[in-house]
């Protein structure tokens, strides 16, 4: 018998210690393997779980701007209810820019003694930046004053610079590029610590998405604006999806500046408004390297994107603004609000539903979200056939209501054109994604933007004389991606983002070889200390637990579709039909059956499941709830992030508070639109179960608050999940004591 | 005596623990040879995994050889490599990343590997590492179990091993292997 090839004596004297010894060391090492593999896997299917959810909640949110068209389109203008949402779509002061200028205006905010921050003078220095990136990381928030004053001088520097950066590298010159930061504050400063800050020698290219989710938003844009001005050459910025108010108002931003700037944030977030209309849209290096946030489709054109007035695409949920003149000739910004009545819908249908070819992933469909609506068909001609039936009803409508409207003239028609495809072509590139298979079909996961494939790159490449796309937008493992036989790079500069141990974060530098070089973080002492096993077994956890709150919310659905497999009333299915059936209803292609130890518990002997018996395991408990119907409460459970996002919409003054009027109007169209009955009374129970100091006005973060519907200790849970869905994005912000 | 360097030219029997009995000394896996023994609800399951594995652009239900390991293992088994590429057909390097297996060629290789007898139990574990247990209390060097784990057997990277070990040394460097194997068990 041979030896080991271990170099200790042992083995030398005692060859059958030898044979024992290499017996274990194999064992072990089966296991081992083993257990890699299984961790592997629930890493797997615990990212599943986190991007499907998350990507079901974006469509929601466009799903909510169609729910806001139909109140558009089926209420008259002088309703009370139209009037309720329309603002969204008005800007309700026509203002020019002097009366904007007085209305951001800083200079009789008062700094009081005992304010501990930074103070600033401007024009900004290199030391004060660097300052405030030592401020922040010492938790300390800069004064509105200086906030409204910094926010100022970035708006008239952002209107100076084009739709897209023209940079280049050189030899003492490496550029380095971020991906989305989703108000994580502790990338950005393991980022500055690992490579420095910006510097006349340091470039950077910040890639969009700088703000929702994390609880430092507005600290990073601070910090990202103040090097801007410091070095308007060297520093760069290009807009994300989510520099978008309306999409703030459901993903956190709004929400944490109208906490951290009690006073003020109303005024700070309306300019942060038209800071982000006017961020540039991409960035190209030495004329061959690409960088935008989302992506491109088979129709960008970039020459055409460089022409077009950024700043009039506000939000991604508004069609684009057109500057009228006033009879005094000068030129001023109004939404084309009036003009809506005659083509609008047309085209605002338009931009948003784009004809469905066949094969679509269906598997991200959330069946829930058709509740609100099932206005967007599945084919083609059903839905070309809706946008011919409303559009001739609501101008039927208009015609009887709006007579005295003067008739659009024929040029506004082509100027209609016009913004419809430039609208189509920011829209693309803020929210498009990559795939794997050829062509181009509109994205219905994100609800805007598109899927495009290794062929739409390769010719968009070709025509532009470019080598590489670098953009972001999309969360990965190991923070950066490669794809279309490499010459897609994405890049995510969010570690953690799901939840601690989820992924890491990367930033790519580039020098005059143009090769991109990854460099991979991931923040969070508390990453360091857990072990892979843990780390992952803390995400999974998480990721189960939004999904238990996923099911609870479709109980009905759920139980009505296992009932159709229990024809003899027992109560009990097999496995196969609940995985069936959980699939059929909850559409997120998530493999069910893998994750079943995880989410039944009662089983009988024989492998069926009792499926009452799992809604009461599964079932959420909320104070004050009994004397609310049940119907109502799992559809406010379900919609919760979308009726939070409605309510404040509604609150247009941003206080925080809807008075019980508009709040029962709200519940009212939302169950129209929903197709529920809920019952006059039913909805006074609820105003009133939350007005608790009986003053007519509701508030909203109590109201959202008393009915979140999760237990108390989980959400205690170290209190940062990043998860951003339909269900925890309350959660996140509210489980973080600086909040 | 000098210590010859090898590392695998053990006779059959010794090195991959339970030697099937479909497996003679000069074996061609023959995936007709294999009577699936799986219920139905076993086979959904393994239909789950699979598909969580496959990352064909458009699902076509196909997984790499180089998968097919990890999806067996993630199933529950444990097989050494040497089990795997056994099962696989002894595939190059090459093939490892290069050539598809999809479902209906996955089963009788997972069900050859469920059907070996003797996965090792608590006690076999505890046993072999109780050889390294020098001052026989329980424990062994954390550094000694490393260096076997790499070089030792079907060796592990460095990497690896680190990632085994993590957290499960005491301040002198001890590991108490029973609560080792109990750890190493439990995933």
């Amino acid at each position: 018998m041979g030896c080991g090839v271990t170099k200790s004596d042992q083995f030398h004297k005692h060859p059958s210690k030898a044979v024992t010894s290499i017996k274990a060391a194999i064992l072990i090492q089966r296991w081992y393997r083993q257990y890699v593999a299984r961790t592997e896997m629930r890493r797997r299917y615990t990212w599943h779980i986190f991007q499907s959810i998350e990507y079901s909640g974006e469509q929601a949110q466009i799903k909510l701007y169609n729910f806001l068209g139909y109140l558009m389109d089926n209420f008259t203008p002088s309703s009370s209810e139209r009037n309720l949402i329309s603002h969204i779509f008005r800007e309700n002061e026509v203002c020019r820019d002097a009366e904007w200028e007085r209305y951001f205006c800083y200079k009789n905010i008062e700094v009081p003694d005992i304010y501990s921050g930074p103070h600033l003078t401007f024009p900004l220095s290199v030391e004060q930046a660097v300052g405030l990136v030592q401020a922040f990381r010492d938790k300390k928030q800069l004064h509105s004053r200086y906030v409204l004053q910094l926010l100022l001088e970035t708006w008239k520097l952002l209107r100076m610079l084009p739709n897209i950066n023209r940079i280049s590298t050189c030899h003492s010159k490496e550029i380095t590029i971020c991906g989305d930061l989703h108000g994580q504050l502790e990338d950005l400063l393991l980022i500055f610590y690992k490579n420095g800050m910006p510097s006349l020698d340091k470039s950077y290219v910040f890639n969009g998405d700088f703000v929702d989710r994390g609880k430092d938003s507005i600290e990073i844009l601070l910090i990202l604006f103040a090097f801007l001005l410091v070095y308007p050459s060297d520093v760069h910025m290009n807009r994300g999806n989510h520099e978008d108010h309306i999409v703030n108002l459901r993903y956190g931003f709004t929400k944490e500046v109208l906490t951290k700037y009690k006073m003020h944030g109303k005024r700070i977030l309306k300019l942060l408004q038209k800071i982000f209309s006017w961020l540039p849209l991409a960035t190209v290096i030495d004329q061959k390297v690409l960088v935008l946030h989302g992506g491109i489709s088979d129709s960008t054109d970039l020459s055409l994107l460089a022409r077009l007035d950024r700043h009039n695409y506000v939000s991604a949920l508004r069609p684009p603004k057109r500057r009228n003149t006033s009879s005094a000739g000068i030129s001023i910004d109004s939404d084309i609000d009036e003009d809506w009545s005659n083509h609008k819908v047309f085209q605002r249908r338009a931009s948003f539903t784009f004809p469905k070819p066949l094969g679509t992933r269906s598997s991200f469909q959330n069946r829930s979200l058709q509740d609100f609506s099932d206005r967007i068909k599945v084919n083609v001609e059903e839905e070309l056939e809706t946008c011919r039936r409303r559009s001739y009803t609501f101008n039927a409508g208009i015609n009887r209501v709006e007579k005295e409207m003067a008739p659009c003239p024929s040029t506004d028609s082509v100027n209609s054109d016009n913004a419809k495809e430039e609208w189509k072509q920011v829209l693309d590139l803020l929210w498009s994604d990559p795939m794997t298979q050829d062509g181009c079909v509109p994205n219905e996961v994100r609800g805007g933007g598109c899927y495009w494939g290794p062929d739409i790159t390769d010719d968009f490449l070709n025509r532009h004389n470019l080598q590489l796309i670098i953009r972001s937008h999309e969360c990965k493992q190991d923070g950066y991606e490669f794809c279309h036989n490499r010459k897609v790079l994405t890049l995510f500069s969010a570690s953690n983002y799901y939840d601690v141990g989820s992924n890491r974060g990367a930033y790519v530098k580039l020098g005059p070889d143009l090769v991109p070089y990854v460099v991979q973080y991931q923040a969070s002492s508390m990453t360091r200390e857990l072990t892979v096993r843990q780390s992952v077994g803390r995400t999974e956890r998480s990721a189960l637990k939004v999904l238990r709150e996923q099911l609870f919310a479709h109980k009905s659905d759920l139980i009505s579709a296992f009932k159709t497999f229990d024809s003899e009333n027992t109560g009990l299915v097999s496995l196969t039909d609940w995985a069936s059936v959980v699939e059929s209803v909850m559409h997120l292609g998530l493999p069910w059956r893998m994750l079943r130890f995880q989410l039944v518990t009662c089983k009988t002997s024989d492998g069926m499941i009792d499926y009452n018996e799992w809604f009461n395991e599964l079932a959420i408990k909320a104070p004050n709830t009994d004397n609310i119907e049940q119907g109502l409460l799992e559809t406010l459970y379900r919609h919760r992030s979308t009726v939070e996002t409605i309510f404040r919409i509604v609150d247009t003054d941003n206080s925080g508070f809807i008075t019980i009027e508009d709040f029962r109007q709200t519940w009212k169209l939302l169950s129209i639109y929903l197709k529920m009955e809920f019952t006059d009374e039913a909805i006074s129970d609820l105003a009133v179960t939350i007005d608790v100091n009986q003053d007519g006005n509701i508030d909203i973060d109590e109201f959202m608050e008393a009915f979140r519907l999760t237990d108390k200790k989980s959400r205690l849970e170290r209190g940062r999940s990043m998860f951003m869905g339909t269900a925890t994005d309350l959660t996140k912000l509210e489980g973080d004591p600086d909040i | 005596m000098a210590p010859k360097k090898k590392e695998e030219p053990k006779p059959a029997p010794a090195a991959p623990k339970p030697p099937e009995p479909e497996r003679p000394k000069t074996p061609e896996f023959d995936p007709a040879s294999v009577t699936l023994e799986f219920t139905p609800d076993q086979i959904e399951d393994f239909k789950d995994a699979f598909q969580l594995f496959d990352r064909t652009p458009t699902n076509e239900m196909k997984i790499t050889y180089a998968q097919c390991g990890d999806l067996i293992r993630a199933l529950g088994q444990n097989p050494t490599n040497a089990e795997i590429m056994h099962v696989l057909g002894k595939p190059t390097a090459e093939d490892m990343q290069s050539k598809m297996l999809d479902f209906d060629q996955f089963l009788p290789m997972h069900q050859h590997i469920c059907k070996a007898k003797d996965r090792g139990t608590f006690e076999d574990f505890v046993e072999g590492l109780r050889v390294f247990d020098k001052e026989g209390n329980g424990t062994v060097m954390g550094a000694e179990l490393r260096h076997v784990l790499a070089t030792l057997g079907e060796k592990m990277k460095e990497d690896e091993v680190e990632q085994l070990m993590q957290n499960q040394e005491d301040a002198n460097g001890c590991i108490n292997y029973e609560a080792f194997v109990k750890y190493i068990m439990a995933s």
